[in-house]
């Protein structure tokens, strides 16, 4: 009898973390001089509860889990051939993200898909487990795979989000190449920020009408420290290709007010109806120039500050000089 | 390629590294000829969350503890800076510009995250600086033993997790973290040459700075 597919998922997980334990155990042990019968066993025994879900193990497995393709079991002969260091791993036919093959895929992969093909159904169904289902239903899954998401509507949310900040931090590192390789004219910091936060908001286009409830999602008290983490990863990457390598206050200074600047944008953009957005773009310009103002105004205060310190000490060394207290000890 | 386009854009490096205050003085003739004037990634880049956490707690102890050892030198000069013993004082707090300048730069190139409590370091230090300076010249170089000797311990312990981890990996780290280490043994070997053990208190006062030091320590790792 089957168990349902999120039970093997979760065995499957449970082996291969079992698994690994158990190959870092194996690979103290056969550090030493090692007969290669024992060697092989040793192998044989990992092959056995490394099922095919671990990184960097070559071998095949005996149970094969239901939904998913076999892999040709060329495990044994190629991994004789390797040297004496066991769970090597052999680059020949992995590819470094940790698929077996072609065919193969881990459970967050099979979830990354499910998910980005569900993101097509969202302008008809929101942000719900309906739409996953719809997308588990175009991969041709069942739709009761939504049982693997624990989150529901929320790891759809998150993923969204986490692709957004990804597609923004490749765009912006592009960018940063052009301008390091003189292909490109580097930004103004104020035009890079505007640039940089108009992009980000931009990819949210073809959901907007139904963000106001992802919004909501992710105000959720067990999705705030994700969506947290991922704002702050965003307004990181953003700082640092507009050239912020501030080790001090200022890093704090500049994320919060990046932060703000992208919130608030953010939520008028979703109440905008003007063509292409325009007025959010303008509420953006101005907001970047009320922090750019800030920041400059902070710096001539503090440049005030320092003159008349620097004012004042001239003063009461004057009046140490006059009253011939200031004497070398 | 890319790196040399970009040490092309910046300007001359060797102001950085190297501020001219700092460049007639012996001492730091050694250092402007070790791996501070180079120019290549300290880091590898990170293999996973766990490593990079790792990386970042420790980058981030050890620039607020530089940028700390910093103000502790500036509130002794404040007091002490016209004695006798204000050229030794800056002496030592140009070496640790220079610490805390290479850890600027190594924080700002991997994107680590510096402490929340800078601010707090930056009034603590140069208190702590300024009162013992004011307990005479015995008092400031109790502090600096005190302080160095918890600074060298930290590295030492930083430098047996990096040994232990894989040493290969990260070689110029541990190449940088020796020669700080160096230094900080060097100053608390002058503070005791220079009298540290004969102010009322010692014990007292050295038991007490290195617990704070040591609380300080644990806070900058975390915030």
């Amino acid at each position: 009898m089957r168990s349902p597919l999120w039970l093997d998922m979760a065995a499957l997980v449970r082996a291969l973390r079992a698994g690994r334990a158990l190959r870092g155990l194996g690979s103290v042990a056969v550090q030493g001089t090692v007969s290669p019968q024992c060697r092989n066993a040793r192998r044989g025994f990992h092959c056995a509860t490394l099922l095919r879900l671990a990184d960097d193990s070559k071998s095949g497995t005996s149970v094969p889990p239901p939904s998913f393709h076999e892999v040709p079991t060329a495990g044994e002969s190629s991994s004789s051939s390797e040297p004496s260091e066991d769970g090597q791993p052999n680059t020949s036919y992995q590819d470094q993200s940790g698929e077996h093959g072609e065919d193969y895929e881990t459970e967050e992969q099979l979830q990354v898909r499910i998910l980005t093909s569900a993101l097509e159904f969202v302008p008809e169904h929101g942000w719900t487990v309906e739409a996953i289902a719809a997308g588990a239903e175009t991969l041709g899954l069942s739709s009761a795979s939504t049982g693997m998401f624990n989150n529901g509507a929320g790891d759809l949310v998150l993923h969204f989000v986490a692709q957004c900040n990804a597609q923004l931090a490749d765009t912006l590192a592009e960018q940063h190449n052009l301008v390091q390789l003189g292909q490109a004219e580097s930004k103004e910091m104020a035009e890079f920020l505007r640039d940089a936060v108009e992009m980000r908001l931009r990819m949210l286009i073809p959901y907007i009408d139904t963000w106001p409830q992802a919004m909501s999602i992710l105000l959720l008290p067990h999705n705030i420290p994700d969506s947290l983490k991922h704002l702050s990863t965003m307004v990181d990457d953003i700082w640092y290709y507009a050239g912020d390598r501030s080790t001090d206050m200022n890093w704090y200074t500049r994320r919060a007010a990046l932060t703000g600047i992208y919130n608030t944008t953010e939520l008028v953009m979703v109440q905008d109806s003007s063509p292409d957005f325009e007025d959010t773009w303008v509420f953006l310009d101005n907001r970047i120039k009320d922090v750019v103002n800030m920041a400059n105004t902070a710096k001539q205060v503090q440049a005030t500050g320092e003159a008349v310190v620097q004012g004042l000490m001239g003063a009461a060394i004057t009046l140490k000089n006059l009253t011939g207290m200031n004497q070398r000890r | 390629m890319q790196r040399a386009a970009k040490c092309a854009l910046r300007p001359d490096l060797s102001l950085v590294f190297c501020p001219s205050s700092v460049r007639n003085c012996r001492a730091v003739n050694r250092v402007n000829g070790s791996v501070l004037c180079r120019r290549y990634s300290v880091l590898p880049p990170p293999r996973d969350e766990e490593e990079k956490a790792m990386l970042d707690s420790m980058l981030r102890v050890d620039h607020a503890g530089e940028y700390g050892a910093n103000r502790i030198y500036a509130g002794q000069m404040a007091v002490l800076g016209r004695t006798q013993t204000g050229p030794l004082i800056q002496h030592m707090w140009d070496q640790e510009k220079i610490h805390l300048e290479k850890f600027n730069e190594i924080l700002g190139e991997h994107r680590v995250r510096p402490t929340l409590l800078l601010p707090l370091w930056n009034i603590a230090g140069f208190a702590l600086g300024a009162c013992t300076a004011l307990l005479g010249k015995e008092g400031a170089m109790a502090c600096t033993v005190a302080v160095e000797e918890s600074i060298s311990e930290h590295y030492n312990s930083q430098i047996r997790t990096l040994m232990e981890t894989d040493p290969e990996r990260y070689t110029a780290l541990l190449q940088i973290i020796k020669e700080f280490r160096d230094d900080e043994i060097e100053h608390h070997d002058t503070g005791l040459e220079h009298d540290a053990e004969s102010v009322p208190g010692y014990f007292l006062l050295k038991t007490a700075i290195q617990v704070g030091c040591k609380a300080a320590i644990f806070i900058s790792q975390r915030i």
